[in-house]
């Protein structure tokens, strides 16, 4: 079959028109690169864009506010930390057995402490702390006070605070190893109104605290007074503490700590007021008081306080002793007429503590490996704890018979006490304690004699976060 | 009773502890809180003060700085940062200050010359070493292909000085008004690919990672940029008409006061305007505005049109016609 020439033509066109077009439609390499540099451009616009979202997303993190819940409270905090608010608690819910029947004391249990805590920090400098207390069935502000922390060796505050004398009463109540404080304690004032400087000096190896505050009686607090000062005398605080090994490379020395308090004041008590304290026994018991009634003991003039003090930690193992001594004018309207003098009373305490489980013991907050947990199988920690203590009073505090200002068949001139203990720290924030108590005493007893001995089983659940 | 004086001991404790504390008195700090591309200005700037300051009055100074888009600046001196001066990239950003943290008297910027200005700059364009975009004047930014770099104007003062520069040329086009400057500027912030939120960031988009093919820049931004990056890769272009811009500064009377910095403040503002500072001032490429100075760095500052914030009825006008919410840049750009 011929094709004719006009038919070739129309098929070579026919073939030849698209391949042209095929060619002319392939881009040249100037296109190429055009649209490589376009996809380039686009990738880094994208890149750019990711990095400012990223910049923007961390310049919003730094200004938002931050709401924490842990162990250790629940707390609202600003971007930059220097402001925040921060609710804590304690919660003490003790038990008494006595084993002891002579003793005149009731097997109990009572809310010892219920205690929610306001603290804060405005400003990065200054911190708050406000304590009420409804334990014991009754209202208490514990703490109220302000803290300008000005520099690292020294700090101002002003307010309600625990007076900065006694070693075990400076520890917090969830930090304590036995239920109840020791007689040192029973010497050293509790909480107290005033101003205090303090700091940390030396590389933080000496801490120097010198308060002017009201005066509280040994072992009180200023609620006491309805926390208002009734005359105008004041009392001086001075306490140096020291960690001289506080930065040793020897683990041996590293917790070792020791210093001194003192305090000073004159006070005049009144029929209403008379200044002066009455001892407990570790259930409560008292077991020596001043005279009262119409013509009662009232302190009359000076009264100064010593403390030396000292804990030791090194791994599980924690030792606390302290010894404080009262030097105390009395005075006291008697039938030959007014009978004056100073009455020395002093005590001590050496207690000694041992995690079982291996946690490191320290004056300040525990952390337990485990915690209690049926589940995981794990028990929390456990701690042995063992005390002994003494206190006694000036034997011319019972001289004068009837005119004596106390009364030797009802005040123990002497108490020595030892008790053992079992902690239990089911969580950083829950703990049980067991402690057995035999306090035995010199005198307090008719005609003479020594006051029954008192043994007590005491059982104590925490709460403090 | 007998009161025992209990007030010497007293008056003892506390002379105690002011002495513990003066040393913490002695040493003096002041905040600058500036807009983006000052950052090397202020740091030269502040050596030469704290250095003057210590001869004259034996304290020393350490000066503190902030930086970042002008109008978020102020944003965060309104929201509480303790700015002892503030040193913006416009008077609207400072009255703001006034208006709305109500930190410093209306009558700020009649208290140091020239309006509170001690130096002045305009817009340039920077593009890439032999401008392969053919990059001549503000209708060069709005062809196909081109991609522009230039900050966000809700945040950047420089932003809004750019944008100004860009409506100032569209309006002095044959036929020019404000629907056509409108839609001029719409077109342009169609070829941003990218809105940073002040002019540093705007300078790192173009110059460090390579985005773009003109940037819109502080006139000082350019010279920056072309120092750092290298001559032989950009190159300055300058457009037919530009922008004068000056930049204010003022004594943030409200924390200066609280701080016991008022004197200090007001000292280091002033300090600005003196030979010294001048010298410092044109040598980061801010045109100076000591006569003297200004004549020896002339040559180094292109000479352009300029219009000024007064041809747009003044800050508090153009603020809202065009950048508050619901203006012009609201209802031509969506990102």
């Amino acid at each position: 079959m011929r094709i004719c020439r006009f038919g070739q033509s129309l098929l070579a066109a026919a073939v030849i028109a698209p391949l042209s077009m095929a060619q002319a439609q392939q881009p040249t390499i100037v296109d190429l690169l055009q649209r490589l540099e376009q996809q380039e451009q686009a990738i880094k616009v994208l890149e750019r864009k990711l990095e400012l979202k990223e910049e923007a997303d961390a310049t919003a993190a730094k200004s938002a506010g931050q709401v924490k819940a842990s162990e250790r409270g629940f707390s609202l905090q600003s971007a930059d930390g220097k402001n925040q608010i921060k609710l804590r608690g304690v919660l003490h819910v003790d038990g008494r057995h006595m084993i002891s029947d002579e003793v005149d004391l009731p097997d109990s249990f009572q809310v010892t402490r219920a205690r929610p805590i306001v603290e804060g920090t405005v400003g990065g400098i200054y911190d708050f702390r406000f304590t009420p207390d409804f334990g014991q069935d009754r209202t208490v502000i514990q703490d109220a006070y302000v803290t300008g922390r000005f520099a690292p060796s020294f700090a101002v505050t002003a307010g309600k605070f625990k007076s900065p004398v006694g070693l075990e009463r400076l520890q917090s109540a969830t930090d304590i190893r036995f239920i109840a404080r020791a007689f040192p304690t029973s010497l050293a004032p509790n909480r107290d109104i005033g101003f205090k400087f303090e700091g940390n000096v030396l590389d933080d190896r000496l801490n120097y605290a010198l308060a002017f505050v009201n005066g509280s009686n040994d072992g009180g607090s200023s609620e006491a007074f309805a926390d208002v000062d009734v005359t105008s005398d004041k009392e001086y605080v001075a306490r140096l503490f020291a960690h001289p090994f506080a930065a040793s490379d020897s683990f041996g020395l590293r917790g070792l700590g020791f210093g001194v308090a003192g305090t000073y004041t004159e006070h005049t008590g009144t029929a209403a007021l008379p200044f002066l304290p009455a001892f407990r026994t570790p259930a409560q018991a008292t077991f020596f008081r001043y005279r009262g009634g119409t013509t009662p003991t009232l302190a009359d003039g000076e009264r100064t306080r010593l403390a030396p003090q000292f804990y030791y930690y090194a791994g599980r193992f924690g030792l606390l002793g302290e010894y404080t001594e009262v030097s105390q004018d009395v005075s006291r309207v008697a039938t030959t007429g007014l009978r004056s003098d100073t009455i020395d009373t002093t005590a001590w305490q050496l207690a000694a503590s041992f995690f079982l489980t291996g946690e490191e013991a320290s004056y300040r907050g525990y952390k337990p490996n485990s915690s209690f947990s049926v589940e995981n199988g794990t028990w929390g920690a456990f701690e042995l704890t063992a005390r002994y203590q003494e206190l006694e009073i000036d034997d011319l505090a019972f001289a004068g018979g009837a005119d004596s200002f106390a009364d030797p068949d009802a005040s123990a001139r002497k108490a020595t006490s030892y008790g053992i203990g079992l902690n239990w720290y089911l969580s950083q924030n829950l703990k049980w304690v067991l402690n057995y108590e035999r306090t035995s005493f010199e005198g307090g007893a008719a005609g003479g004699a020594d006051r029954d001995d008192e043994e007590a089983v005491l059982t104590r659940v925490a709460v403090g976060f | 009773m007998t009161r025992s004086n209990w007030t010497r001991p007293l008056a003892a404790l506390l002379l105690l502890s002011a002495a513990l504390a003066a040393p913490a008195i002695q040493a003096q700090t002041l905040l600058n809180v500036s807009y983006d591309p000052t950052r090397e200005l202020y740091e030269d700037y502040n050596a030469a003060f704290a250095k003057q300051w210590k001869a004259k009055t034996g304290k020393a100074l350490t000066v503190k700085q902030s930086h970042g888009g002008s109008g978020k600046q102020a944003r965060t001196i309104i929201d509480g940062l303790p700015a002892d001066v503030a040193t913006l990239a416009l008077g609207y950003d400072i009255d703001a200050l006034v208006t709305q943290g109500k930190l410093l008297p209306a009558n700020w910027q009649s208290r140091l010359p020239h309006n509170s200005s001690p130096y002045t700059s305009t817009v340039v364009f920077v593009v890439r070493k032999g401008n392969p975009k053919k990059i001549k004047d503000w209708g060069d930014l709005v062809k196909p292909g081109v991609s522009v770099i230039t900050p966000n104007p809700k945040t950047s003062g420089g932003a809004r000085w750019n944008y100004l520069a860009a409506y100032a040329w569209a309006l002095a086009q044959p036929g020019g008004n404000d629907a056509t400057a409108q839609a001029f500027i719409g077109k342009l912030y169609k070829n941003v690919p990218v809105l940073d939120t002040g002019a540093r960031g705007s300078t790192t988009t173009f110059a460090q990672r390579g985005i773009g093919d003109v940037a819109i820049s502080w006139e000082n931004e350019a010279f920056l940029m072309l120092d750092e990056l290298g001559r032989d890769k950009l190159e300055i272009v300058v457009p037919s008409i530009s922008i004068l811009a000056e930049p204010p500064v003022a004594v943030v009377d409200k924390v200066a006061l609280r701080r016991g910095t008022a004197d200090l403040a007001r000292a280091y503002l002033e300090y600005l305007y003196s030979k010294e500072a001048q010298e410092i001032i044109a040598k980061h490429h801010y045109r100076p505005r000591d006569s003297e100075v200004a004549a020896k760095y002339a040559s180094v500052f292109p000479k352009i049109k300029l219009v000024t914030i007064a041809d747009f009825g003044g800050w508090a006008k153009a603020q809202k016609q065009h950048f508050g919410d619901g203006g012009v840049f609201d209802k031509i750009y969506s990102p």
